[in-house]
């Protein structure tokens, strides 16, 4: 490789390429988010569980009053699954951020490794 | 403006070269060279070597050119309007600083786009090499065609398709070639529009689909019913590969319209079969399973389920069971909240018959209301049917016209949808095939509307391929083995020695009417070399003459010698339809009556037809003759 070749490997490293592994880390936790139904949970999050015991009931005030408490016991019972599922989900991604940090972070010293390497070839202590 | 000015020195020629010289097995040798390195630096440093850190961190090297080599030199975008800014990276690499036509050859075959071209047009590395000079002066007129062809199929880059279309038009008499292989320079065109088109393709399937997650269907109800006795379409979508043709694109829209809004909610697809309407509602379920797509919240992740008649008459033999069952189905779908149901071809729902039950009484409350979504799938001609004896159920649905693609849609429904045909029978389809595909369907297959019949035959030309390869000929040939009909030209020895001498033949049987006979014969052999009017009969004949001179005999011997038998003759004396009511009885439904001309033609189209005693017939039934002789074409009633 000539002298234009590894400057125009350095220039794309600092600009497309940085950008191309942000853009793939963004991706990824996009899917973790589609994955988790993060919105959909959110905006759900007291809907009543598969649709167990949501129809409307028409009848005497006492079977009125027990399908509302089936209702909210339903809605209850779903706000705690999308609770669970929502932490994970927060959880997984928070990790995913710290990974992606610390991947693009890495990426922009990447190609200064070998000068570090160098540097402690001649300075630094073995193990 | 775009220019022909071609830089070898250009940064983007230099990493283009690079690129190509990484190849697959030097890239894993990259990876295998860190891998190593890694090795090496770390046993050193636990050796307490400090050169180890640094020959760990030389590492960093082959992985950034690994890096590099994916993220731009594999495909170098474009960066000026000059050649080698627009250049196909694969091929900016391997040409040399002042290349000849002939390089441009070997370099465009050798890629994608060359090969797309070689196998789908017979546009050959050979024949590419054939009509190019080594002479780097015509390489210009090569760039200015190829900027043009660029331009006309609105491609990104300087392709291998588009590359090859320009050496073909900077050859002199490029249309005498053109023409030699059945193709126009529109066909190279579209053939480069279908490339372009391919890769978009493959680019998109590589996108991650979004489809709501582990808890989607959370907020929705269980459907135990609904998967037993329906199928979920938005379960089979996911391919990613959807034609999306005008007329589809506008009938899906409709449904998202009428879904989405606050009316009936349902909506009836009419059209005839084979236009397109189940891969409608399958494109439609595929949408709403999209999250990136733009359609109103209350549709999102909204799932549709095709209604199985079959099994739910299997299920619910008895009287009144069917209708139970029915609203069951209907009441899961209507509280899980997330459904829509799909009945295809509806007329099983509606009317009585094998397979069919009318469920008007139980459907017809539903589809006025309109609480639950509904998708029905009709022919036009059954909906008026069921419309005469129900009016209120037309009435009650919000209609969507699905009408039969035209050319150019069919042609690029053929183009996508051939891919999962190709794979499955493991056979390649050239363009010339899905050309003749839509002319011979148009004329031959009558039960389905475009695109179905031209997809039809496609699929069954799959068995006609030579060696795997399906041409403009496997497609006659399948029309002519499946249909009993000679579409192309003369081919075999057999038929070529039988057609020259057709009047040897038939005066084996008969002697004398050497006119005649050479008449008839001159028609049958222009047919077969392909000058014919494809829009009239082979030849129309009137034999006059006493009885007993050899009208009738002639047209048995023809039959005899080149239809393939005496049976291959449809015989109509019309001194049987001497009354003007007798046309009705000409031209009647085959299905109904079995002796009608039409019935007849329809079951045993490669043959002659003799009208016997015509001189006796009614005027009214000459005059519906009239446009059999001159077109060639009889509508039964």
């Amino acid at each position: 490789m000539n002298m234009l070749l590894v400057t125009e490997l350095l220039r794309w490293w600092y600009t497309a390429g940085w950008r191309g592994r942000a853009k793939r880390i963004a991706n990824q936790l996009d899917a973790t988010i589609d994955y988790f139904s993060m919105d959909l949970l959110a905006k759900t999050l007291f809907a009543p569980f598969r649709q167990i015991s949501a129809g409307k009931v028409d009848g005497p005030l006492e079977v009125k009053l027990r399908a509302m408490l089936d209702k909210l016991f339903s809605r209850v019972i779903g706000a705690v699954i999308r609770t669970i599922l929502l932490v994970v989900g927060v959880v997984a991604i928070a990790f995913q951020v710290l990974i992606g940090g610390l991947i693009l972070l890495g990426w922009g010293l990447v190609p200064l490794l070998p000068v570090v390497g160098l540097i402690l070839t001649v300075k630094g202590p073995a193990l | 403006m775009h220019s022909t000015f071609y830089k070898y020195d250009s940064v983007r020629s230099a990493k283009a070269r690079l690129g190509a010289r990484l190849t697959k097995s030097l890239r894993l040798v990259l990876l295998l060279v860190a891998a190593v390195l890694i090795t090496l630096g770390v046993l050193a440093i636990t050796s307490h070597l400090t050169l180890g850190w640094f020959i760990v961190t030389l590492a960093a090297l082959p992985v950034m050119i690994y890096e590099w080599y994916h993220g731009e030199l594999e495909h170098p975008p474009v960066t000026t309007n000059s050649i080698d800014g627009l250049l196909d990276g694969d091929i900016l690499g391997r040409l040399s600083a002042n290349p000849t036509p002939k390089e441009l050859a070997a370099a465009a075959a050798s890629v994608n786009g060359g090969r797309f071209f070689a196998v789908r047009f017979g546009i050959t590395a050979n024949f590419l090499n054939d009509i190019t000079t080594d002479k780097p002066e015509d390489t210009e007129a090569i760039w200015q065609h190829a900027l043009e062809v660029r331009s006309q199929t609105s491609s990104e880059h300087i392709s291998g398709a588009v590359l090859a279309v320009a050496m073909l038009q900077s050859f002199p008499d490029y249309e005498s070639l053109l023409a030699h292989m059945h193709l126009e320079l529109d066909d190279l065109l579209a053939g480069v529009r279908w490339y372009e088109h391919l890769r978009l393709l493959v680019n998109k399937t590589k996108e991650p689909r979004r489809t709501g997650g582990i808890a989607r269907d959370f907020s929705f109800g269980y459907i135990p019913l609904l998967k037993h006795f329906g199928i979920n379409l938005s379960d089979q979508v996911g391919g990613g590969i959807t034609v999306e043709i005008v007329s589809h694109v506008k009938a899906v829209d409709q449904l998202i319209d009428t879904f989405g809004s606050g009316g009936r909610q349902n909506a009836a697809l009419v059209g005839e079969a084979g236009a397109g309407k189940s891969t409608i509602v399958r494109a439609f379920a595929e949408k709403l399973l999209d999250a990136k797509a733009k359609i109103p919240s209350n549709l999102k992740f909204r799932q549709v389920f095709l209604l199985d008649s079959a099994s739910l008459i299997a299920a619910a033999p008895g009287r009144g069971e069917l209708e139970g069952l029915i609203m069951q189905v209907l009441g899961e779908a209507y509280s899980a909240k997330n459904i829509i149901i799909c009945l295809d071809n509806a007329q099983l729902f509606f009317e009585e018959g094998v397979g069919s039950v009318d469920l008007t009484n139980v459907l017809l409350p539903i589809l006025e209301a309109g609480n639950l979504r509904v998708i029905l799938t009709m022919d036009e001609q059954r909906l008026l049917q069921i419309g005469q004896r129900n009016p209120s159920l037309v009435n009650a649905l919000n209609r969507i016209n699905v009408a039969p693609a035209n050319r150019e849609e069919t042609i690029a429904v053929m183009q996508d949808q051939l891919i999962f045909t190709e794979y499955q029978r493991k056979v390649t389809y050239m363009y010339q095939s899905l050309a003749e595909a839509y002319r011979l369907s148009e004329r031959y297959v009558h039960d389905l509307a475009m695109p179905g019949r031209a997809l039809k035959l496609l699929e069954n030309a799959a068995s006609y391929g030579e060696n795997g390869l399906i041409t403009g000929n496997s497609i006659q040939q399948t029309i002519e083995q499946t249909m009993d009909i000679k579409v192309g030209v003369a081919s075999g020895e057999d038929e070529r020695e039988k057609l020259l001498n057709l009047e040897d033949l038939i005066h084996k049987r008969m002697i004398n009417q050497t006119r005649a006979v050479q008449v008839v014969s001159d028609a049958l052999r222009r047919a077969r070399a392909g000058v014919r009017n494809e829009n009239r009969p082979i030849g129309t004949f009137l034999f006059l003459g006493p009885t007993g001179v050899g009208k009738t005999e002639l047209s048995k011997a023809l039959a005899d010698v080149y239809f393939g038998g005496e049976d291959r003759m449809i015989r109509l004396d019309l001194n049987e339809y001497v009354r003007d009511e007798d046309v009705a009885r000409l031209i009647a439904d085959g299905a109904d009556d079995p002796t009608s001309l039409t019935a007849q033609a329809m079951k045993q189209p490669f043959s002659v037809v003799l009208l016997d005693e015509i001189e006796k017939a009614h005027p009214k039934v000459l005059t519906t003759l009239l446009q059999l002789l001159d077109e060639g074409i009889l509508r039964d009633i």
